[in-house]
């Protein structure tokens, strides 16, 4: 149980077939198990998919900035690589910035930015993913992906509605959290509310999630929020013109891609 | 009947009365000191809704900024300075520690293990690190968070000094209040680290909180010593603790009702209300030694003591009314400033003035009848009237003769010392900092002069520009949007509708939901598409156009007045936007210093910003610009928090942006504690002048009323204008800065000095009403008034040297000039007054003499 601001993020976004659960099953009891299936469940369903998020960042003081982008996701095996390209259309003096990941389950991502005014392509180094994704209160780790490996887990509860999973990171140092609870709806395995707490044990951090819609048969996150509960501050992210398995393939993830943006794929499909 | 001899029948007839009447009052007023709330915070110099403070607030909720306190590491004997691996384990625990600490705005706080590294990593690749997420362990570690460091100018000689020698940790604070408790426990921390690095705290708000727990602590030590010295100096004159005890009662009872008073109103005690009873103690007692002098003159063993009272207030009453009117006159007078602690001190000693001469004329004489006729005797046995062989007798005598016998002199004398003290007062130095309220060796000020010789400085000053408001655009893109739709009527009727509803939103709020609703529209109505797409593209454009501080225009005004400010003398250090900027486009252009200039257009600084933005610290930026970017704040880091050299930065900027307007629409203003300072002191300068200029109008009226000659009026200003002048005079001359307990004195000079001469005009003109003749006056004014002026200035003067002692600076500086002002008023009034009337040549006229009296 890792990658669950992520899931979050890409269950929305992104293509998945929903996990059928039913809520007269037996709970489960293994927390791996769990931890395993909701990731899977939030990640590897579908082969590609597209959406478009707004994303509405307030700060503590109420001020408002917003922007949008289109995600194109591609997996490369079930479970395993995958391909992210994250294209801004607004506000219009970002437009056209690219920012591109190809996850890896076994090594390093690799990250790329183009910043187009400046005719730039950037690697961005696998250092830490735990930094602010564009200004908001989203990390890049919550659009690439925390590795499940990376956290020790533990089921805590397990009640009518959720399996509640305590989650230590197994090299403290690389993280900026002690450790995390995530609450996961026990009918679809998608995580609904994730809780920070830093070293004193203060809760700092909350995900949660706003909004599900059915979506080509897959229960999807279409509005989700994470707040700063120290400065009050919060991103709420909406995805709209969501669209599974539109047909894409590696080579839309190239970095020929971020000079030249695949438009076939970022235009809003007619429905 | 007049008020007066009811007041003191119902005294002699009713003493238990009285006494409970004070009783309860002390006890009333007595029950209100525990909820004492001591104020220290320099801002509230300025009332809340002063335009310049409700600025610097405003800015701060604006910028997202908060008071700091700064600890500063030093390491001083390791060759590396503290770029060692033992140090900066230190500072990282140190770090840690007080991000748990409450009342920390931990996100905000500034220390090398919260900060970002923006770095190259190969070519074509940028790499964003926590600094010092873990403390290094190898040299290789502490060498590569030096060289990161050295690279990144928001941080260099801010987080880490240029030399090495010292780093330092920014620390937020939810309230000022809180940063005496901070200060303690930062202190704990530090106390169980490694003795081999040196450990400072500075930053105002430090100083200030703490200054109010040391003034809470002066005030329990400096009042009952002033009443201690009051006593002995009283026990020395009288020798009789019967004679001692009602002053003590009525002084006592003045300070507790009037601090009662105070605090029971709800008002905060500041460093000037603190210093209230040490001035109500030494004038309350005034009176009351004089009413016993007098009366234990007068009172022959056996008598009923209410008719020697009864002569006695009568002939004490008016001149004790006046002194105390016009002392409480000089006080209240600092109504007239506008700034409300120094309001409240002024109306407040005023009330004890006032007080202390009620309680006087009802509690002495109550006092006086309940003494048993056995005790009344002892007081006789103390008669105070010494004889005129006395050294001060003696010397007062000379004094006498020397007037006279030189007065053209002296006057000639005097005049000179007016000029030689209106030069003084024209080199005046106005000038504060309260980090100077504390003594040289105080750890305040030794951690500030550490710090600021180590660092860019740690007095800051915010120069914020901002773009005037969005209106026009508004109007205008209105007008663009529906101009674009009047082809269409379906898209011009929706426009409308759209418009209305999006009315009330800020500008950016206000375009973005126009663009969201256009967008919808264009993928909703296909037929109209082309039209709804060229509405949003209008949008955007004005939506752009809107960032002025993403402009190449407002972004280099800031960076060529950045460059000035840095290459001058007064500004440590200036961080700003075009800082940021410059700083990450070099780091996304490959690193090399050539690359370090400003994105070349608004959308590449926005790109550079969105760059920035996925770092771990992407609000540090609202710190600079607000998210609108409408505003911008330089963040000045001054290694002096001297009035005299804010002032100074601010007419090196007057210059600039006179010679350099700013760009059409902008406006430059200032906020910070640094310049608020500034503020109140300029306030403070212009209310004193017009309350010292009130308090003397008033009391040369009363002074022409009281004496009914408007010549005696002149007169009794004299030696209090001297005496104002000679002062300032000093100050200037000795090059003491004029700050803010300087400026309160004029106003005290004034009401307390004109007293002598009150005392000294009325019994010269009485005796020579008496005796018609100048040189038989002058003889018993010198045996007699004389010697009462010059028991009464010791008295006052001593009991403020209590205060000499104080470890706070204002209060020795008050302690010490007002000691002065009662000697010098006290001599000016002794020898000036007499030359100058002796140089009067029609004395009849000049004392009303009668025609008959004159025949005698």
């Amino acid at each position: 149980m890792s990658d669950l601001i992520r899931s979050l993020f890409l269950t929305a976004a992104l293509a998945i077939t929903p996990v059928v659960t039913s809520a007269q099953a037996a709970d489960m009891t293994d927390v791996n198990e769990i931890v395993s299936q909701s990731n899977l469940a939030a990640y590897y369903k579908a082969n590609d998919g597209r959406s478009e998020a707004r994303m509405v960042i307030t700060d503590g003081q109420g001020r408002k900035q917003t922007r949008q982008f289109t995600i194109l996701r591609y997996d490369r095996d079930d479970g395993g690589d995958q391909d992210f390209l994250v294209a801004f259309s607004r506000p219009a003096d970002v437009r056209n910035t690219v920012f591109m990941v190809a996850k890896h389950t076994t090594s390093d991502d690799d990250r790329w930015l183009y910043l187009p005014s400046l005719d730039l392509v950037k690697r961005i180094s696998a250092g830490d993913k735990r930094t602010s994704f564009v200004g908001s209160h989203y990390f890049y780790e919550d659009v690439s992906g925390r590795n499940i490996s990376e956290d020790e887990h533990t089921l805590v509860d397990t009640t009518d509605e959720h399996y509640v999973v305590d989650n230590t990171p197994k090299d403290p140092a690389s993280v900026e959290f002690s450790e995390y609870r995530v609450w996961i709806d026990k009918a679809n395995l998608l995580p609904v509310k994730i809780e920070y707490k830093d070293s004193a044990e203060r809760l700092y951090r909350r995900v949660e999630v706003l909004e599900v819609k059915d979506v080509q048969g897959h229960p999807t996150v279409t509005k989700s929020r994470v707040s700063d509960l120290v400065s009050g501050g919060m991103t709420t992210m909406e995805f709209r013109f969501i669209k599974y398995d539109v047909g894409m393939d590696r080579s839309v993830f190239t970095e020929r891609s971020l000079r030249k943006l695949p438009r076939e794929w970022l235009k809003r499909p007619k429905s | 009947m007049s008020l007066r001899d009811r007041l003191v029948s119902f005294s002699m007839d009713k003493p238990k009365q009285v006494f409970y009447l004070v009783l309860a009052l002390v006890v009333l007023a007595g029950l209100q000191i525990p909820s004492i709330q001591v104020d220290t915070d320099p801002e509230n110099m300025l009332p809340h809704d002063q335009v310049d403070r409700a600025y610097h607030d405003e800015v701060k909720a604006r910028f997202a900024l908060h008071d700091m306190i700064v600890v500063g590491v030093v390491n001083e004997t390791n060759a590396n300075g503290v770029y060692n691996s033992q140090t900066l384990t230190d500072l990282h625990s140190l770090s840690s520690e007080i991000q748990k600490m409450d009342g920390v705005v931990r996100q905000d706080l500034m220390a090398l293990d919260t900060v970002d590294n923006i770095s190259q990593e190969g070519p074509g690749s940028i790499r964003f690190e926590w600094m010092m997420k873990m403390a290094p362990q190898t040299d290789a570690q502490v060498t590569r968070i030096q060289e990161a460091v050295a690279r990144l100018p928001l941080l260099q000689n801010t987080l880490v000094a240029e030399d090495g020698k010292a780093a330092a940790i920014y620390i937020p604070i939810e309230s000022k209040s809180e940063s005496y408790r901070l200060s303690q426990e930062i202190q704990t921390v530090i106390d169980t680290l490694d003795s081999q690095n040196q450990y400072y705290m500075a930053g105002l708000p430090v100083a200030e909180d703490t200054f109010g727990v040391e003034m809470f602590i002066q005030m329990a030590i400096s009042a009952p010593l002033a009443g201690l010295m009051i006593f002995i100096l009283m026990w020395v004159f009288f020798r009789s603790f019967l004679l001692i005890t009602a002053p003590m009662i009525v002084a006592m009872a003045t300070v507790i009702i009037t601090m009662g008073l105070l605090i029971g109103q709800g008002y905060t005690v500041h460093i000037m209300s603190s210093m209230i009873p040490i001035f109500l103690m030494p004038i309350a007692v005034v009176d009351s030694v004089h009413i016993l002098s007098e009366f234990a003159d007068r009172y022959r063993p056996g008598e009923n003591p209410r008719k020697a009272l009864a002569e006695v207030l009568s002939h004490l009453f008016t001149p004790m009314l006046y002194t105390s009117v016009t002392s409480a006159v000089g006080f209240a007078s600092l109504a007239f400033t506008p700034i409300p602690p120094v309001q409240i001190f002024g109306l407040h000693v005023a009330v004890g003035i006032l007080l202390a001469f009620i309680l006087t004329i009802i509690f002495v004489p109550a006092y006086i009848v309940s003494l048993s006729e056995k005790r009344l005797a002892a007081l006789k046995d103390h008669n105070i009237e010494e004889d005129d062989n006395s050294a001060l007798g003696r010397l007062l005598v000379k004094a006498g003769q020397f007037s006279l016998a030189r007065a053209k002199g002296l006057v000639i004398g005097f005049i000179a010392l007016v000029m030689v003290s209106a030069y003084g007062v024209s080199q005046i130095q106005i000038n504060d900092n309260p980090i100077r309220w504390f003594k040289e060796d105080h750890r305040l000020r030794v951690a500030d002069t550490v710090m600021n010789a180590h660092f860019s400085g740690t007095y800051e000053a915010y120069l914020v520009l901002e773009k005037q408001d969005l209106s026009e655009e508004r109007a205008s893109l209105k007008q663009a949007l529906t101009e674009a739709a009047v082809g269409d009527s379906a898209v011009a009727t929706a426009l409308s509708d759209i418009l209305a509803q999006a009315e009330n939103e800020q500008f950016q709020t206000y375009t973005d939901n126009l663009i969201n609703v256009f967008d919808e529209a264009s993928y909703n109505r296909p037929e109209q598409e082309a039209l709804w797409l060229k509405l949003m593209a209008v949008t955007e454009d004005a939506q752009q156009s809107a960032k002025y501080f993403l402009t190449p225009e407002a972004l280099e005004y800031l960076d060529s007045l950045q460059a000035h400010l840095n290459a001058s003398e007064l500004i440590g250090k200036s961080n700003g936007l075009p800082t940021l900027l410059k700083t990450v486009y070099r780091e996304l252009n490959g690193g090399d210093a050539e690359q370090y200039t400003l994105p070349g257009n608004a959308s590449a600084a926005a790109q550079t910003i969105l760059s920035y933005q996925s770092s771990h610290r992407p609000n540090d930026l609202w710190h600079m610009v607000t998210p609108d970017y409408r505003s911008s704040v330089l963040w000045l880091q001054l290694k002096s928090g001297d009035n005299q050299d804010m002032s100074q930065v601010i007419e090196l900027v007057d210059r600039y942006v006179a010679a350099n307007p700013l760009p059409q629409g902008v406006e430059a203003n200032w906020a910070g504690l640094t310049y608020i300072n500034v503020v109140w002191q300029d306030q403070m300068v212009n209310g004193m002048l017009s309350s010292l200029l009130s308090a003397f109008a008033m009391v040369l009226l009363m002074m022409v009323f009281l004496f009914r000659s408007v010549k005696i009026g002149l007169l009794s200003m004299l030696p209090l204008t001297v005496t104002i002048l000679f002062i300032y005079g000093l100050i200037g001359l000795i090059g003491k800065d004029y700050d803010m307990p300087i400026a309160v004195l004029s106003a005290l000079t004034l009401g307390l000095s004109v007293d002598f001469a009150i005392h000294f005009l009325e019994r010269t003109r009485a005796i020579y009403r008496e005796t018609g003749k100048w040189q038989l006056t002058i003889e018993e004014v010198y045996k007699g008034p004389a010697r009462a002026i010059s028991r009464n200035a010791v008295v006052v003067a001593v009991g403020f040297t209590p205060l000499l002692f104080a470890p706070l600076v204002p209060y020795i500086t008050v302690g010490f000039f007002l000691a002065t002002i009662m000697a010098v008023s006290a001599v000016v009034t002794v020898l000036l007054l007499p030359a100058v009337m002796d140089s009067i040549r029609n004395k009849n006229a000049l004392f009303g003499m009668k025609k008959e009296k004159q025949n005698v």
